[in-house]
């Protein structure tokens, strides 16, 4: 379904062509790395990057173009430097947004996209404007979860009520997004800033249990449709003028557990509450949160573990400065009938960033992160179930 | 030589003399300074149409209407530039001009013409708190009251009818407008009768540069 409305869109965008709105960012970063070998070398770390060095952090290109009756079309392109696939749609959706003298309103969104459930990531092509190294909540969300569906909304803006409270009210249906979870279980949070293509492949250590015994691959391609079942999701914001933000969401996708394909990646039930807010708490300066709870399983129980993962994010501007600061703190917790796979696994992470903008198209950060984690499941790749990471990063970012 | 210098002299005569001023003072209900508040001037005697060509603006700043009133003569064209690095999309139901303009980044379009009377309410379908008015008089004797709640105007003698609009102000017109006879300089002190509605200013504060997914 999701590779059929893709194809749609980008038809759509070719037959158009003309006026559409172009933004890019490309950020180079100079990076002092933690040398352990992460998921994308089948290691164990939960860093992007293990080799220090110049790197491209992130190239992206967002296209949109309005069109008649509310409709607008948006397509993300990426450039990966790391990974197995390089250059692909992140994200690609039609949005209907119709113009409505009402102060109850209606819009949808049918395509390949993200739930707005995070307050992290309200940058062109889903980037944060924060920290270079997301979450571990949403670093995960960047790469396994993408929902090709349709999305209908309800909202009202509080001024046209004459109200300070502003709430928007959310329900979708997709499908290809089946996988959801695998990470989770097998590899646990990780921090980056990586989001997976469409078409992508992301590795992770090619545990015994998964590889010689469930005659699983050692990756995973997290946009597949397995079991031909349509997942859910609701989400409700709330707002109180634009200094207070709240918003809620419960996702299931709905997935047949005992479902694989010709690959033999599974279908994994996958659901989990989030709750995220965004408060004003003096003159530029913010607090941010996002707290998620969930669970997913394989099999009849053969796989099943409980995830959690919050983070409190402080950032406060001064003039053309941002400084942010994360805390994150996060676990997978497993409690199924294979004892032989370990899947606990738990961590926190610290991340501090400044960043200087210097005109509307070129800016500078620094970053400084360190996390540690333990992972039951290293022990059987013959590395510590610990381990602490630390990475420093310094990135030049040109957009437009 | 005589004849031209009186047929000068009574077309001088002919044309209105600005030279009276009209104070006016809005009150709240609690008795304090209202301001912003539109006051214009209507009559039954033939009053200076618009002048050919006259722009006014109304800009988009920081993810809001700027000015968040805007007051013109029938007749005006109104220019809408985007002063901000993202997309608006300003659109209006109001009877006086119904529209909608996609602003794209770095691409102003051309003003478009206001010709019809009464209050143009702004809305953006990107940034929903956006708000805006934009008054359209008919009269060339119109301005807003500065923070003192006062107003100045120089206008020429003659029969008029006062009015007092604003987006907070719930009061029939029929309550506020009034008659007037200028032909001295002259002070109008207003007090509202009933409370503003609430202003929800705070939709207006710079309280976070990364707002929504748009």
């Amino acid at each position: 379904m999701n590779k059929t409305l893709l194809a749609a869109i980008l038809c759509l965008f070719t037959f158009i062509g003309h006026g559409a709105e172009i933004s890019g960012v490309i950020q180079l970063s100079a990076l002092k790395a933690d040398p352990q070998h992460n998921w994308q070398q089948q290691g164990t770390g939960i860093l992007r990057q293990n080799q220090s060095g110049l790197n491209l952090q992130q190239a992206l290109l967002d296209v949109s173009q309005s069109l008649i009756g509310g409709l607008e079309i948006e397509a993300v392109f990426n450039l990966h430097e790391d990974g197995e696939k390089h250059l692909g749609l992140t994200q690609a959706s039609l949005r209907y947004k119709p113009l409505s003298p009402s102060p109850y309103k209606f819009r949808a969104r049918a395509g390949f996209f993200y739930p707005e459930m995070s307050f992290e990531n309200p940058g062109t092509g889903w980037l944060s404007p924060y920290t270079y190294t997301q979450s571990a909540i949403n670093s995960w969300l960047g790469e396994e979860l993408r929902l090709a569906g349709l999305e209908l909304g309800i909202y009202s803006p509080g001024r046209q009520r004459r109200s300070p409270w502003s709430w928007e009210l959310y329900a979708g249906a997709f499908r290809g997004n089946d996988p959801l979870g695998t990470l989770l279980s097998w590899r646990g949070w990780a921090m980056h800033d990586r989001q997976s293509l469409h078409h992508d492949r992301v590795l992770f250590a090619a545990l015994p249990a998964v590889t010689d015994r469930i005659i699983h691959p050692a990756w995973v391609e997290p946009f597949h449709e397995i079991d031909g079942r349509t997942g859910f999701y609701i989400g409700g914001h709330l707002e109180y003028y634009n200094k207070s933000r709240f918003r809620y969401y419960y996702y299931d996708n709905n997935a047949d557990p005992l479902a694989f394909n010709s690959q033999r990646l599974y279908a994994w039930h996958t659901k989990f509450h989030s709750v995220a807010f965004s408060q004003q708490i003096g003159e530029h300066i913010r607090l941010l949160g996002q707290w998620m709870t969930g669970s997913t399983e394989m099999g009849v129980r053969w796989v099943y573990a409980d995830l959690n993962a919050w983070y409190l994010m402080l950032s406060h501007r001064i003039e053309r400065h941002r400084f942010s600061l994360r805390y994150d703190h996060f676990s997978i917790s497993e409690d199924d009938i294979w004892p032989w796979d370990y899947n606990d696994s738990h961590g926190e992470g610290l991340t501090l960033n400044w960043r200087y903008q210097f005109d509307q198209h070129w800016q500078v950060g620094i970053e400084q992160h360190i996390n540690n984690s333990s992972a039951t499941n290293r022990m059987t790749v013959g590395e510590p179930i610990n381990s602490d990471q630390q990475q420093t990063l310094a990135v030049l970012e040109f957009r437009w | 030589m005589l004849k031209r210098c009186l047929c000068i002299l009574s077309c001088l005569l002919s044309l209105p003399a600005l030279a009276t001023e009209l104070a006016v003072t809005v009150l709240t209900e609690d008795g304090k300074p209202m301001p912003g508040a539109v006051i214009y001037l209507t009559s039954e005697q033939a009053l200076p149409g618009v002048e050919e060509g006259a722009v006014a603006t109304m800009d988009q700043v920081n993810k809001q209407f700027a000015p968040h009133i805007l007051v013109v003569q029938k007749g005006t064209q109104v220019s809408f530039p985007n002063s901000d690095s993202i997309q608006h999309h300003v659109y209006s139901f109001s009877a006086a001009k119904t529209f909608q303009l996609q602003l794209y980044k770095d691409n102003n379009p051309a003003p478009l013409p206001f010709d019809a009377e009464g209050k143009v309410e702004l809305g953006c379908n990107v940034h929903d708190w956006m708000l805006g008015y934009i008054y359209v008089v008919d009269t060339p004797y119109f301005g807003q009251t500065n923070k003192k709640g006062q107003l100045s105007l120089n206008i020429a003698d003659g029969d008029y009818r006062l009015h007092i609009r604003h987006p907070r102000i719930e009061e029939a017109s029929a309550n506020l407008d009034r008659n007037l006879s200028i032909h001295a300089d002259e002070q109008v002190a207003i007090q509202l009768k009933q409370p503003l509605l609430p202003g929800l200013n705070e939709f207006e504060d710079d309280t976070d540069e990364f707002i929504g997914y748009e």
